[in-house]
């Protein structure tokens, strides 16, 4: 009987310190804020200013974003179809594991498909995983074009673009939707307040 | 390469139990957690602690990238003008969140890797346990990456081939780092036997963060333990490639601490072995913001 392959030959290791050790010494709930939307809908921005109000409360936090791990623990990863799906699950899996340490991770990828999305969902337990939806307008975020990729898209020197040439899947069901008002998009800052309102309103800024 | 992590000689602080002995070199430890420049960015200055680079784009693949947001300020466009010409269309310039430094003074802590490595047996899980215990009875915060835990979720799509090992290996050393970067004290707990593997994750870190920690416990001891029934499997041939028995295990030639059995279980006791690393961390200055 050979065993080399998966299971047989693992055991869960029992730790004394858990996540509930870890959450009331941080004085936080471990969660997952999972930012999604079209390039240039302001994610990383979003993201930047919540970690630093965050931080200004004396929460932990952490940005993972495709770009940071897309050179380090997803280095190995194209952008083909079933690597870009391989390239999300790991960030979830990592979240969960951010989450579990008590940290409030806060992921920002374009993470265009709602099955991929819902997979990362479905890893967390307790109601932990926020989506938090950039419902910025193709035009907004076109318009903006902050790495020239929109231009590169439309000339047809970037194939399967999200929102070009490649479906972005709104969620539908999130827990946060952020969109224009008025033609005009809230700053950084009050879009950061508004990620924090709930998540106070759900008591993942204190330990219960 | 991510980063300008140099590698030096490092002397290792050996334990040999019970209590503190052999050489115990000190190392000053390396600077504080500052955000690190991309290694082919580093002529490129942020001129404020609050702005960083992010790498470049590769424009022939679609890109999930960061940086939505461009923020160019003209002293970011004029530092890199000051390198003889604009480097990069592909750089993305936007405020940065909080800093490494942020973290740690939150966490009055550094981030780093304890990496622990041994024999099926000789104790790492033990004294993975033992440590995060004795460092949240200090109000640090750490959090232990466990290979058999990590299988389960992250690693699931591995298996025990020889590049599958390697591949585990490689994203527990990822993960560890991010970990670090956050401020955590990491504890990575896993056989991990070959020294390419291990030396591999040491270089993802800056100088001093990976605190290799080897369970020095002979095979005939851990054998005798087999907490987990597996020996007797490898002995019978029932599983293959087992490290110890059919499949080697290299020790570290030049660990931080080593943590070496002595037959005496009073002074072998998890707890001692914790306060060994806590001491090596303190020495370090990991244990303050």
């Amino acid at each position: 009987m050979s065993t080399v392959g998966n299971s047989t030959n693992i055991f869960w290791q029992e730790s004394p310190i858990g996540k509930a050790e870890r959450q009331k010494l941080l004085n936080q709930r471990g969660c997952v804020v999972w930012i999604t939307g079209l390039s240039g809908s302001g994610k990383s921005t979003l993201a930047c200013s919540l970690s630093r109000e965050l931080n200004n409360r004396g929460k932990l936090s952490y940005i993972l974003d495709g770009d940071n791990l897309r050179h380090g623990l997803n280095k190995d990863l194209g952008f083909k179809a079933e690597d870009r799906v391989e390239n999300i699950r790991r960030v979830g899996e990592v979240a969960k594991l951010f989450a579990d340490a008590g940290l409030i991770c806060i992921a920002s990828l374009i993470s265009p498909y709602r099955k991929d999305r819902d997979a990362c969902r479905e890893m967390m337990q307790d109601s932990s995983f926020i989506e938090v939806y950039m419902n910025m307008s193709l035009q907004l975020c076109e318009a903006r074009d902050p790495k020239g990729l929109y231009k590169l898209a439309r000339a047809g020197k970037i194939k399967g673009f999200t929102g070009i040439d490649d479906p972005y899947e709104s969620p539908l069901n999130c827990e946060i939707e952020l969109k224009e008002k008025e033609g005009e998009c809230p700053s950084p800052v009050a879009m950061a307040e508004e990620v924090i309102s709930y998540l106070e309103d759900k008591g993942f800024l204190q330990n219960e | 390469m991510e980063g300008l992590a140099i590698r030096a000689s490092r002397p290792s602080v050996f334990y040999s139990l019970p209590g503190l002995g052999g050489d115990s070199q000190r190392r000053r430890p390396s600077s504080d957690g500052f955000l690190k420049l991309p290694a082919e960015n580093r002529k490129i200055i942020a001129n404020s602690a609050s702005f960083h680079p992010i790498s470049a784009v590769n424009v022939s693949a679609q890109a999930s990238l960061t940086a939505d947001f461009p923020a160019l300020s003209e002293t970011s466009l004029e530092e890199r003008r000051i390198n003889g010409k604009e480097k990069a269309e592909n750089i993305v310039w936007h405020e940065s969140s909080i800093c490494r430094c942020d973290r740690q003074q939150l966490l009055q802590q550094k981030g780093c890797v304890i990496w622990i490595t041994g024999l099926s047996g000789s104790g790492k899980s033990t004294v993975a346990c033992a440590l995060s215990k004795a460092l949240f009875e200090r109000g640090k915060l750490t959090y232990t990456l466990d290979g058999d835990n990590v299988r389960h979720g992250l690693n699931r799509d591995l298996t025990f081939k020889t590049e599958d090992r390697t591949e585990n290996i490689r994203r527990i050393g990822e993960v560890a780092k991010l970990f670090a970067d956050v401020g955590v004290i990491c504890i990575a707990s896993l056989i991990s036997p070959y020294r390419r593997d291990r030396d591999a994750c040491r270089s993802l870190l800056p100088e001093g963060d990976f605190v290799e920690v080897f369970m020095d416990v002979p095979l005939h001891v851990c054998e005798s333990r087999d907490p987990k029934g597996l020996y007797k499997l490898a002995r019978a041939g029932k599983i293959k490639g087992f490290t110890g028995i059919d499949d080697p295990y290299e020790a570290p030639l030049n660990c931080e601490v080593v943590l070496k059995h002595t037959g005496d279980e009073d002074s072998c006791s998890p707890r001692q072995m914790a306060e060994n690393i806590i001491s090596y961390l303190q020495n370090k200055g990991y244990l303050e913001g």
